[in-house]
């Protein structure tokens, strides 16, 4: 892995001078400086996303607060956690979080986590750079123990009361999939973690959620109702997304030493065991595997 | 006309004394006196001029005659940074100017002289982030009272001679993504409300409070399946459950009721507008999706819905059906009729019996209308083309790409028209713009991959975006029309001096003749022009006063579009105008 490659690939249009002298330019090597002379690292995360990040009774929890707090710590700073409400589309996340700060007074912050690390989607943020991808996501279900087959072909679920987080791809997928056979079926949940802890409390027979939410709830929760499905899911729209973070355009040299520190806790351990605390089984970035 | 609001005024003070309303005259304007407000110019008491809202004064001493001697006669700044988005319509009463600013905030100006008496702002949280802009369309005024609704979903009453607070009420969770930014309307004691809210999830509702001290009295959720209440007690569901929804999605069906609404004395119901239904991908919600999409009349005393009138029934193209329904009156085939209009951002003018919602008429107001091909005067439903419905993304790859007119930003937006007693025309403030709109394979929303739609906004003709237009409803024929590079964003006024007012995005307050629309009269107020322009009559002469400062949802979208207002400057100022001497 070479990690200036991300940077040189997700960086928008002025990518490829970071990747020949990301050190050059002075106003380019101040944000990390002026966080360690502020001795604070200000992190973006998203305030309901439980097991990333939520409010729990006032305390910031989650993988991305620990994760947050570790970056800090190497840095020698405090962390300064914000909690923010997702806009409609993570693209407007970005503008209110990193690159612009919010229209009614919330200020930017250094590197927000739980960003989409996709080449695709980099070439149309040109405000921020994308650095540190740390999680291959992607979606994952859940049924009933009671249930004798948890692997069947979704439309014989028709007539269950089949569990997804409203407006997300296993909401659409539940919805709009498979002709619309489930689509009066469908029992809507504020997060994916609430809809497994659906399955497990009996209030629903099956639910589709990432895997992260998926491995969170059924570790938080072990004595629940709910038994994991093995099979894939047929035809849902997406094979899995990588997770990373974003630096403002101009704080390259931040995003430096984040992909390093990250990079370090990957190697030696420290990243997974940090994702075990939470439950959820660390899995790779695919922009981190070679020849993929 | 005239005898028409005596007698309404008549009844509703009899009505008043039932209710043993503890306000004092003197203190403040009565719910009698605003429900007279159109016929007394002396004062503005009510957001659109009276309670039917026909933004119409009969005051003439501007007149088509005179107008080109109009000129400054203050302008008041609402200082600090906050430049942005003004889209209010004061209020006059008691040689007092009390107007809203964006980002929550209220001014009392001397009417007189523009110095400020006071400022209110309300301190917001910190985590609030409104979706669509920070603006705030305008104030109540009542007994001692200005009231007002909040960017965190709160309605705030202020004590009108010093700006403090005496209730402050949260009407919905700003957390769960609610927001208000509409105008109060003030009916016998009670402040109604709507609300607005961008986040998925949120419901429609429409809120009836004591005015003294910001209790519920009731409320009407607009999306079947939801129960309303009065007086704390369960009081019918909203539509019958599951009758246009499928599976349990009306609980998150969306129509927010955004912009407000409209009184008629006569039928003592509210009108108000209901937004489009979630999620924005119709295919996953097949059926109309009441009451999205449509014009509601409920019961002012009670919160029970009397008719309603679905304009877009299941919408797939944002069009929310939020515009002011304004009541008139009118003589149809011969027939003395009790009637609304209502200009949608579908693209069509309709006019329906107000008593009952029966459809009258509906025509086009816009250049083209590619989702429809009219609307069906039997059914009072649109004829659509099917193949103008944006598709269902399946996730592969981007999806074909459909150009469809109105744009979702509407063939008119939350701007209010204005109607003319003496021309018996509607002066319609319209846009016209299509979009181009596909579905997007790689979209994200909360960290996650995402089902997402692109769009892109374009003009449709090469000399104009906004165009300001004199329809008759007894026809729906277009009078007149004046073009604007520009997209029009401002409410109108009429008034007896034979004239219409309304303000452009370029910093114009224009004036036309209301006969022929001849451009009579301009003034750059320095930054675009998107509030409401008001008149009223002070010391034996005729004022006229509108919001200048640039900002709304419109320079939140680029493309094309954006090269028409790129040079605009914000800003956030109160112009006051009348005649030289």
């Amino acid at each position: 892995m070479h990690r200036r490659g991300f940077l040189g690939t997700l960086a928008g249009s002025l990518g490829a001078l970071a990747l020949t002298s990301p050190f050059a330019s002075p106003l380019s090597a101040a944000p990390l400086e002026k966080v360690r002379s502020l001795g604070v690292l200000r992190v973006g995360l998203y305030a309901d996303n439980r097991p990333w990040s939520w409010d729990a009774a006032g305390q910031p929890a989650g993988i991305d607060v620990d994760l947050a707090r570790a970056l800090a710590e190497a840095f020698g700073v405090r962390a300064d956690i914000a909690l923010f409400t997702a806009d409609e589309a993570v693209s407007d996340d970005l503008r209110n979080v990193v690159w612009r700060g919010g229209l009614l007074g919330f200020q930017p912050c250094d590197v927000m986590l739980h960003v989409p690390f996709d080449p695709r989607f980099a070439a149309q943020e040109d405000q921020v750079v994308f650095v540190a991808p740390y999680y291959r996501e992607s979606f994952a279900a859940v049924c009933g123990n009671e249930a004798r087959d948890c692997d069947v072909p979704p439309p014989q679920l028709a007539g269950k009361r089949l569990a997804a987080e409203l407006d997300s791809i296993p909401d659409f997928y539940l919805l709009g999939g498979f002709g619309g056979i489930l689509r009066k079926d469908v029992v809507h949940y504020p997060t994916g973690y609430e809809a497994v802890g659906a399955v497990q409390d009996g209030k629903a027979d099956f639910a589709v959620a990432t895997r992260a939410q998926v491995d969170a709830a059924m570790a938080d929760n072990p004595g629940g109702n709910a038994k994991r499905r093995r099979g894939p899911l047929p035809a849902i729209a997406s094979p899995g997304w990588d997770i990373g973070m974003a630096v403002k355009e101009n704080s390259r040299t931040l995003g430096f030493a984040i992909e390093e520190t990250v990079e370090a806790m990957a190697q030696d351990g420290r990243l997974a065991t940090l994702f075990t605390r939470h439950g959820v089984e660390w899995k790779p970035a695919l922009a981190t595997q070679p020849n993929t | 006309m005239k005898g028409t609001y005596t007698s309404l005024f008549a009844a509703l003070a009899l009505a008043g004394t039932a209710l043993a309303s503890p306000v004092a005259a003197e203190e403040g304007p009565t719910s009698a006196d605003i429900v007279n407000d159109a016929n007394t110019p002396g004062d503005v008491l009510s957001y659109g001029l009276g309670p039917w809202q026909q933004r119409y004064s009969p005051l003439k001493e501007v007149n088509s005659d005179n107008v080109t001697k109009l000129v400054p006669a203050y302008a008041a700044s609402l200082g600090g940074e906050k430049q942005r988005g003004q889209e209010s319509q004061p209020l006059v009463y008691d040689g007092m100017i009390y107007v809203t600013g964006s980002y929550s905030r209220l001014f009392a100006f001397d009417a007189k002289t523009g110095e400020k008496v006071w400022e209110y702002d309300a301190r917001l949280p910190d985590g609030i982030m409104p979706c669509c802009d920070v603006v705030n369309r305008g104030a109540a005024i009542h007994g001692n009272k200005v009231i007002f609704a909040t960017l965190d979903a709160h309605l705030v009453a202020l004590d009108r001679k010093t700006g403090k607070v005496i209730w402050n009420k949260k009407i919905a969770d700003y957390q769960a993504g609610y927001s208000a930014t509409a105008a109060p309307i003030i009916v016998k004691d009670m402040v109604i409300t709507g609300n607005s809210g961008g986040e998925f999830g949120v419901i429609g509702a429409v809120q009836a409070r004591n005015v003294d001290t910001g209790e519920l009295i009731w409320e009407r959720p607009v999306i079947e399946g939801h129960m309303g209440t009065l007086n704390g007690q369960p009081n019918g569901i909203t539509g019958k459950t599951n009758a246009t929804w499928p599976g349990d999605m009306w609980k998150t069906g969306g129509g927010a009721t955004w912009l407000g609404g409209t009184y008629d004395p006569g039928t003592n119901m509210v009108y108000f507008g209901t937004g489009n239904p979630a999620p924005w991908n119709s295919h996953l919600r097949p059926g109309d999706n009441l009451y999205t999409s449509s014009t509601l009349a409920i019961d002012a005393d009670t919160g029970v819905i009397k008719w309603h009138y679905q304009t877009t029934p299941h919408d797939g193209w944002d069009f929310d059906g939020v515009n002011e329904f304004i009541p008139f009156d009118a003589t149809i085939n011969g027939k003395a009729m009790k009637l609304g209009a209502k200009a949608d951002r579908n693209g069509y003018f309709y006019v329906l019996d107000r008593t009952n919602g029966k459809f009258i008429s509906a025509n086009k107001f816009v250049m083209e209308t590619t989702w429809a091909n009219g609307i069906n005067p039997k059914t009072g439903r649109p004829n659509y083309n099917d193949a103008n419905r944006p598709g269902a993304p399946d996730g592969a790859e981007k999806g074909s790409v459909v150009f469809a007119s109105p744009s979702f930003l509407g063939g008119k937006n939350w701007m209010p028209m204005a109607y003319s007693q003496d021309t018996g025309l509607f002066y319609v403030p319209s846009n016209d713009w299509g979009m181009d709109i596909w579905n997007e394979p790689i979209a994200y929303k909360k960290g996650a991959a995402y089902l997402g739609a692109g769009f892109t906004i374009k003009p449709i003709a090469e000399d104009h975006i906004g165009a300001l237009r004199a329809m008759d409803p007894k026809t729906g024929k277009i009078v007149w029309e004046y073009k604007n590079p520009a997209p029009l964003w401002g409410g109108v006024l009429t008034t007896g001096g034979n004239l219409v007012f309304t303000g452009t995005p370029e910093g114009y307050l224009k004036a036309f003749d209301a006969k022929t629309g001849k451009e009579l009269w301009k003034f750059n107020t320095g930054s675009g022009v998107v509030g409401s322009p008001i008149t009223w009559t002070q010391d034996g002469e005729q004022y006229i006063a509108v919001m200048s400062g640039w900002g709304g949802a419109v320079p939140l979208w680029g493309g094309e579009v954006a090269k028409t207002f790129k040079e605009i400057s914000q800003g956030g100022s109160l112009w006051v105008f009348k005649l030289a001497k």
